[in-house]
């Protein structure tokens, strides 16, 4: 309870601060239009689907042709026809977010009740081979299912009409899989070897913002302003050593860790009220589509509000005076969302500059984000970035804690 | 253990790096009394009662408070204690009345009992009018106010006071003063740390003079006294060098002590009225004009000096 009430005080001080209002709400709602309006050209790219590659050496094969259809019709992908020489270095290179390769003889195999897998290859720490990653397996299990279906209705009508030869038993077993195929609408547990190579993300194939400049610049903006308003929350920790306030609340019967925790808490509630001010103006008025995933957009916001807390609370504990809440608290924001991608997609940039990037947990909290609002993924590929981004919030706070103890003491 | 010890301390001891900042003190303040710990800045006070707040772990020794150790029962020991630290400590841009309630909630105090209790002490704090102005616009006066209002909420058994009247108005002093006797009436036991001698003598049943983290006196105002022998002292600025006139005066019936300096003659004596004049005509006798006279009956300072060879507020 005295941890909720140390909470609500911090909180009652900071929404005195007038400059709180404008670190908190009318800086980062003036940005978000200023990046919107930047990112218009760059939202104009001409083909938005993820480049992947087919590597078809089952040609002619009735299976490969099946993947190859449903590949062309996703509306995620632009298929290219590739040789088995150029897939690794496709990838490698950027050019292709994947490359999905079918083994000789693939069809036969397969309906022969004999194993043969297929094999993709990616880049599984980009954000475009996590996506394709995701994509490409649906579909695998799909056309796996569909013959395992269409090998289990042909053994039941065996079991009463024996085929007259072999090749009618396999006519009817392709035109039992094309049923299943076409009528299939789910997914099941199949394997697919996934070969991993790292590859930078290229420029000339930069992810769009699916048509809405917003995209980018609200979750950007929304990133980069969780830690601007970082500032005051902690220059009040600081105020509480300078005011001796801390002191006192030390000489009550209250625990070291219940002050920490009361601070923690109004940090982590004034960046979660922040993110959805942000999130409910991005939606209402520059018609970025948060609400199609609610909980996935909840994840990401708690997972980020949990580091940038304790981003806050370490932030508090190490500086000595105001200005050195201010420096340091810029620096990490200037730091956190050039190299996370706030300012920018990840993709756009540089090899080792990405490399780099994808070291921040604002990489991975836009990363949340893009998932959602521009790839059009589903509530499941936000998981990733929430674990990762909750380690980084507990590592971060037990350095916080570590030096707050230090301090108490 | 003695149930009727609020504060019982044995040998306590702490030193920062090489500086032994409390020298093995032990003293007890029974219940419902007011201890005061007297000593020039640096003595060791506010480490003493840093300690005894809980803030800083000692290097040895023990201490409780209300049958509490500071050491293994810490929060039970904290959960006893009302601490007026002697800075403000107050978040300024809090009305009074919600800095008194936000550290009420933070002893444990809720719903109508925090409510009353906050009404309460700003009644005793006289600031029931301006209980919704925010502190940081008070006078400093009314901040140490509220600053000892705030260890109040909770009726604690014992109450710290480090050094609260320092930097304020007469006024302001002459309250809180007041309203610390008003405390012991109640039944709280006080610990309160002072330079200033007039307030330990005002105050307290008891006095620990301090002095480079030692306790060099214990006792009541009249037993401290009773050390330097009821002596009065006599401080005469003459118009010659003193060294000359020092013999004859130490002949003089009454006088117990006399030395010099910078042209001050100090003269301990046994009763001014019957000396001075004998002084006076010694002084004419060789020549030597008094020109002024300061007489210093027996006080905390002359305790001071007389243990120590130093005055009470050299810093």
């Amino acid at each position: 309870m005295r941890i909720l009430d140390i909470a609500i005080k911090d909180l009652q001080q900071i929404l005195r601060d007038r400059r709180a209002f404008l670190f908190i709400v009318a800086m980062p709602l003036v940005f978000t239009f200023f990046m919107g309006f930047a990112y218009r050209s760059m939202s104009q790219a001409p083909d938005p689907r993820l480049p992947i590659g087919l590597v078809d050496q089952d040609a002619g094969g009735e299976l490969s042709q099946a993947l190859g259809e449903g590949l062309a019709q996703a509306e995620s992908f632009r298929l290219e026809a590739i040789s088995a020489e150029q897939a690794e270095n496709a990838v490698r290179s950027g050019k292709l977010a994947a490359a999905l390769v079918v083994p000789p003889g693939f069809t036969r195999s397969v309906l022969a009740g004999t194993e043969s897998q297929l094999e993709l290859v990616v880049d599984p720490f980009s954000n475009r081979g996590q996506s394709v990653m995701e994509m490409v397996r649906p579909l695998v299990m799909h056309l796996y299912s569909s013959v395992e279906i269409a090998e289990m209705s042909l053994r039941a009508v065996e079991s009463h009409i024996p085929f007259s030869s072999e090749v009618a038993r396999q006519q009817e077993l392709l035109a039992a899989f094309d049923t299943s195929w076409r009528a299939w609408d789910t997914s099941s547990e199949q394997g697919i070897a996934v070969e991993q190579v790292t590859s930078p993300p290229q420029a000339a194939h930069a992810e769009p913002f699916a048509g809405n400049p917003y995209n980018q610049a609200s979750p950007g903006i929304l990133v980069m302003f969780t830690l601007f308003g970082l500032i005051t929350s902690a220059t009040l920790l600081v105020q509480e050593r300078r005011a001796r306030t801390l002191q006192r609340m030390l000489t009550t019967a209250l625990h070291t860790w219940e002050i920490m925790a009361g601070h923690l808490l109004a940090m982590f509630t004034l960046v979660l009220l922040q993110g959805l001010l942000l999130v409910v103006f991005g939606q209402l008025a520059l018609g970025v589509n948060y609400l199609r995933q609610p909980l996935g957009v909840l994840l990401v916001m708690v997972s980020l509000a949990a580091w940038a807390s304790a981003l806050g609370l370490l932030i508090g504990t190490v500086a000595k005076g105001d200005e050195q809440v201010i420096v340091i608290a810029m620096i990490s924001m200037f730091l956190l969302s050039a190299l996370g991608g706030t300012w920018f997609p990840l993709e756009g940039a540089g090899r080792a500059f990405a490399a780099v990037g994808r070291l921040t947990p604002t990489a991975w909290a836009m990363t949340g984000f893009q998932n959602l609002l521009v790839r059009g993924l589903s509530f499941e590929s936000t998981l990733l970035p929430f674990a990762i981004q909750l380690a980084y919030a507990l590592g971060i706070f037990a350095l916080a804690a570590w030096q707050f103890r230090r301090q108490a003491n | 253990m003695n149930d009727d010890l609020a504060i019982e301390v044995k040998e306590l001891r702490k030193s920062f790096g090489s500086l032994q900042a409390v020298r093995g003190i032990s003293f007890q303040a029974a219940k419902g009394e007011i201890l005061s710990l007297l000593g020039p800045n640096g003595a060791g006070k506010s480490t003493t009662i840093s300690m005894l707040a809980g803030l800083i772990a000692p290097d040895g020794g023990q201490a409780s408070i209300m049958g509490h150790s500071i050491t293994s029962q810490p929060h039970q020991a904290r959960a006893c204690v009302g601490v007026v630290p002697q800075d403000i400590a107050l978040y300024p841009d809090l009305s009074a009345r919600e800095n008194l309630s936000f550290w009420g909630k933070m002893y444990g105090l809720r719903g109508a009992m925090l409510k009353s209790r906050v009404e309460e002490v700003l009644q005793v704090i006289g600031l029931t009018e301006r209980q919704h102005d925010r502190v940081g616009a008070f006078s400093g006066g009314m901040k140490r106010r509220v600053n000892i209002g705030a260890a109040l909420l909770h009726t604690p058994a014992v109450i710290i006071m480090d050094e609260p009247t320092v930097g304020i108005d007469p006024q302001s002093r002459r309250y809180i003063l007041d309203n610390v006797k008003e405390l012991m009436r109640q039944g709280m036991t006080v610990l309160y740390t002072t330079h200033y001698m007039e307030e330990a003598a005002e105050l307290s049943d008891h006095i620990a003079i301090m002095d480079q983290g030692q306790i060099i006196a214990y006792g009541t105002h009249d037993e401290l006294i009773r050390l330097v022998g009821e002596q009065t002292r006599l401080d005469l600025g003459l118009s010659v060098e003193a060294e000359g006139i020092l013999p004859a005066w130490q002949e003089v019936e009454g006088v117990f002590q006399a030395t010099a300096s910078d042209g001050i003659a100090t003269v301990l004596v046994d009763d001014s009225n019957r000396v001075l004049p004998r002084l006076f005509e010694s002084a004419g006798k060789a020549g030597v004009r008094i020109n002024s006279v300061d007489i210093h009956e027996p006080n905390l300072e002359s305790v001071f000096l007389h243990l120590t060879g130093k005055a009470l507020r050299d810093d």
